[in-house]
């Protein structure tokens, strides 16, 4: 793998200089906000702060590529986010919701993020970045990263076009992964040479772990109780709208089929005796269960957007992942493997059919 | 539920039928006067392929004890590819059923134009494996 290693201040000449090659014609990158941490759509090189404080900043506020869901304009998008944004963005390339083109996907390594209000609570506590010890640390002061970053297993910048990695001290490992991130690379002058990143026990470890903390999360292993677990729900769709791979222009439940007002609603409720209302709830939660199965990234936007704190992680990122392991499929793994449910083999799953 | 009332119990079952294999072999299994249990509603599909998911969701939450699929065998399909697209789709609609306990009340099979008795045969033996499994927890339900 070729790239180069940086210092920390040296990323804000890197991505000025993609800017100013014009490699991209925008960047979406993190910037400080009070103590917390948001995305800004930057065009003019002279507005790129310091990147330090905010790229590799334990917070999320919006996954990065719900921003650019839609971008199949020619001019060219810089994304820098996590690897979750990052994944998500590839897979709405194959859903083709974005032009492959004309993203160019940048990775940066995540130890987990905090709630933003978490975040902007204890930002004396928990600084601009955290490692795993010290997110134990904060744990037992009953400070915990998202229940979506707990469960995660890929948080190495190794997806997208370029990957920032973060090694000891003050120092970035900036590598291109594809042909395309390494142009940008070389456009942006960094001198590349072969880097051997070897960090395959880290990841095994990252997996163990998040293998652990998913077991220990609460089951819903029954329909009373998702109909339980769902009791609050107001069917807002903000977990909808703010999923990045949930993409239908037209949503079924945006139909009145599957949002009956009026006299469809009352129709509903003569033809059965009675209704729940808001109509459509647990049916709603279930269709998406499996409108993102395949395409989940498990970046827990969902639950983040949920204004009655429901914790959807234990839905949509954990069943998707079980679908997910009977087509041996990562979302965002490759841009090239198709998806699950556009292709087939011809002999295969018939133990899964009865 | 006391035992008594089970063996009252008579499941309803929804079946989506492609219209080239099993809804042709329901009906031979119907014209050979074959017996089967009257615990069938079919539904005729162009293709298994037609089969979105979310019609199994609705059917079950709607309150239908079990929901049956019926295609051609794979590499049979009329459509050249339908069912091969379909048989991922129900895989993972009983992937994600199996975690909430409903998966074993959805049951899809293959059976030609000319396999009567086979759908006669799977008709009866998916009545008897609901009627021991119970009604629908979502029978009833105010949804």
């Amino acid at each position: 793998m070729k790239g180069t290693e940086l210092k920390y201040e040296d990323l804000e000449g890197l991505l000025k200089g993609l800017l100013d090659k014009k490699t991209v014609d925008c960047l979406i990158l993190p910037h400080k906000v009070g103590n917390n941490v948001a995305y800004m759509m930057v065009t003019d090189k002279n507005k790129i702060e310091p990147p330090a404080p905010a790229i590799f900043a334990p917070s999320f506020s919006v996954n990065a590529a719900n921003i650019v869901k839609g971008w199949t304009i020619k001019e060219k998008i810089g994304i820098v986010a996590k690897p979750c944004e990052i994944r998500a963005a590839i897979e709405l390339i194959k859903l083709k919701q974005i032009d492959k083109e004309s993203v160019l996907l940048i990775s940066v390594d995540c130890s987990g993020a905090f709630k933003n209000q978490d975040y902007a609570d204890h930002y004396g506590e928990i600084g601009d970045w955290v490692d795993s010890a010290k997110i134990e640390e904060l744990k037992g002061k009953g400070i915990a990263i998202r229940e979506a970053c707990a469960i995660c297993d890929h948080r190495l910048a190794d997806v997208g076009d370029i990957g920032i990695a973060r090694v000891d001290g003050e120092k970035v490992l900036v590598t291109g992964i594809t042909d395309m991130g390494l142009d940008a690379l070389s456009a942006a002058e960094l001198s590349l040479e072969d880097k051997e990143i070897e960090r395959k026990g880290e990841k095994e470890k990252i997996a163990a772990d998040a293998k652990k903390k998913e077991e220990e999360l609460a089951k819903i292993s029954s329909m009373e109780e998702l109909e339980e677990f769902l009791r609050d729900c107001i069917v807002c769709k903000n977990c909808r709208d703010m999923c990045p791979v949930c993409y239908c222009k037209e949503c079924f439940f945006d139909q009145p089929l599957g949002n009956p007002v009026g006299g469809d609603l009352l129709n509903l409720s003569k033809l059965r005796g009675a209704v729940g209302v808001p109509a459509n709830q647990l049916m709603y939660h279930l269709t998406r269960v499996y409108h993102v199965s395949t395409t989940c990234v498990g970046c827990g936007a969902c639950e983040d957007a949920c204004p009655k704190d429901i914790p959807l992680t234990r839905l949509y990122p954990v069943i998707a992942e079980k679908v997910q392991e009977i087509f041996e499929y990562v979302p965002g793994r490759d841009v090239e493997e198709p998806l699950p449910f556009v292709t087939y083999e011809e002999e295969e799953l018939e133990d899964k059919l009865r | 539920m006391g035992e008594e009332a089970k063996e009252d119990f008579e499941p309803k079952i929804i079946g989506f039928t492609c219209n080239w294999c099993t809804y042709a072999g329901a009906d031979l299994a119907g014209t050979s006067r074959k017996k089967y249990p009257p615990n069938v509603r079919l539904i005729r599909l162009m293709c298994s392929g037609r089969l979105d998911p979310m019609f199994v969701l609705k059917v079950l939450l709607n309150g239908a004890d079990a929901v049956f699929i019926g295609g051609c065998h794979p590499g049979e399909c009329h459509y050249i590819k339908g069912n091969f697209y379909a048989r991922r789709r129900i895989a993972a609609i009983r992937t994600i059923l199996k975690q909430f306990g409903l998966d074993n009340r959805v049951r899809a099979e293959w059976c030609s134009a000319s396999e009567g008795d086979k759908f006669a045969r799977i008709m009866k033996e998916m009545a008897e494996d609901i009627k021991k499994l119970g009604p629908n927890p979502m029978r009833g339900k105010i949804l």
